[in-house]
């Protein structure tokens, strides 16, 4: 094997792992993104409501 | 008669000037090269936006003229309006800046909502690297062999910007093998698909993804920055424009701004990168030996990177649970030819199972391969240029 064969199998070795390391670091983040923000389904306007004023009221009470 | 003989040199000298006393073969050749550029554009509509500029450059580059007058007309000539539109090319920053359109028009939710997919853009990079090395075998240098291996990532802008460092003089070569077959990316991949997957495969439903919630989606771009930058900070005119297109989406404050970069920002610059591409290829400069090799290692390239999308997707299914399998029809899209690669899985998809709609699970690979094939060109970047 030449010096110059081993260095592209080297360079194009070195390439694609690092691709799929970049690509599982990406891959963390975005699970990371899911479990400390889930997605919550937006309540109803009306649902936003009553809830408050229930929490007004116990706040008075 | 002595005015008679001035209108004859008159005559002559003008003769000299006009394009019929210049032409060669080579010139006819491009200019029929540029024909069916248009031709494809109009009548196939592959990639019209690109191969009209591109195919018009064509006929302008190969204008032929007196090169000796000083004309200042020619593409290669110092000062000339052409010679000023290219340095976006020679530069490398019309790229970018088509980046920050494509980043402002990509929706990321199929890849946030499956991030496994993400493995599949960077299996699809093995075109990358695969034509890299077949290059050098054929005896182009490194840096060349870099700027055509790029090829394989199936992205006109990030294939303009690395040959623009790593290797100049293969730029016309490069950018029009690229967006050749980012054109004829529905011609290419439909065999390879079909021969790599059995119909079981082919039928395989996937689940519905989640919802992606606002939050995510605003920060994905800013912790995608953040990661690039300090991982691979050669991809970062690329894949830092990318990110920033996509924050001015998904950030909800910016519309206008969005709306520019995705709309006539990318637009203007579609129009000088193609046209002045397309000029780029005199035929003195372009039809070379050269320049067929590299198309030949082009088309090999898209060949390598559709296969081991789908044979990452095939290995990758025997890990996975029954209800978490991938259609392997959607390990083309892993190319960033974005959205064809992902249509094409959806086309093939409804062709086996009407039912089964599969683009939007193909879009997630296909934004992978965007950021895929932007990492793998500055990882040649950092050790070649």
């Amino acid at each position: 094997m030449t010096p110059t064969v081993q260095t592209t199998l080297l360079i194009a070795g070195i390439g694609i792992v690092g691709i799929f390391i970049f690509m599982v670091l990406f891959y963390l983040m975005i699970i990371a993104l899911d479990k400390y923000l889930p997605y919550q389904e937006e309540k109803p306007a009306e649902v936003y409501l009553s809830e408050t004023e229930e929490t007004e009221e116990e706040e008075i009470a | 008669m002595n005015t008679l003989l001035s209108l004859t040199d008159n005559l002559q000298t003008f003769w000299h000037y006009t394009g019929f006393a210049n032409a060669e073969a080579g010139h006819f050749i491009m200019i029929l090269f540029g024909l069916v550029f248009i031709y494809l554009a109009i009548t196939k509509e592959y990639e019209p936006l690109l191969l009209i500029p591109i195919g018009f450059g064509i006929l302008v580059g190969n204008i032929p003229f007196n090169e000796a007058a000083n004309l200042q007309v020619g593409i290669y000539e110092e000062g000339s309006v052409l010679n000023i539109l290219y340095q976006g090319v020679v530069k490398g920053w019309y790229p970018p800046l088509i980046f920050l359109g494509i980043g402002a028009m990509t929706d990321f939710s199929a890849l946030i909502a499956n991030p496994k997919l993400i493995l599949i853009g960077a299996a699809a990079q093995f075109g990358i690297f695969g034509a890299y090395i077949i290059a050098l075998q054929m005896g182009f240098a490194p840096n060349e062999a870099g700027a055509i291996g790029i090829i394989g990532g199936a992205d006109g802008p990030t294939a303009i910007f690395t040959t623009s460092k790593l290797a100049p003089h293969l730029l016309g070569a490069v950018a029009i093998s690229a967006y050749s077959y980012m054109a004829l990316v529905p011609v290419i991949q439909p065999p390879f698909m079909r021969l790599l997957t059995t119909k079981k495969e082919r039928l395989i439903k996937m689940k519905i993804p989640r919802v992606v919630s606002q939050t995510e989606k605003v920060l994905f771009p800013i912790m995608g920055l953040l990661l690039t930058a300090f991982l691979v900070p050669s991809g970062l005119p690329l894949l830092g424009m990318l990110f920033f297109g996509n924050l001015l989406k998904e950030s909800g404050v910016t519309r206008r701004l969005a709306e520019t970069a995705r709309g006539p920002l990318i637009d203007t610059i579609t129009i000088l990168l193609g046209f002045t591409v397309g000029a780029s290829t005199q035929a003195t400069t372009f039809l070379r030996m050269e320049s067929i090799k590299v198309f030949a290692i082009g088309a090999l390239s898209f060949v390598i990177a559709t296969c081991t999308g789908i044979l990452f997707v095939k290995i990758f299914n025997l890990i996975l649970p029954k209800e978490k399998k991938i259609n392997p029809l959607i390990g083309n899209a892993g190319v960033s030819a974005v959205p064809d690669a992902a249509r094409i899985s959806q086309t093939l998809g409804l062709e086996y199972d009407p039912s089964n709609y599969l683009l939007m699970h193909a879009m997630g690979p296909n934004v992978a391969g965007v950021i895929g094939s932007a990492v793998a060109a500055g990882i040649l970047l950092g050790f070649l240029y």
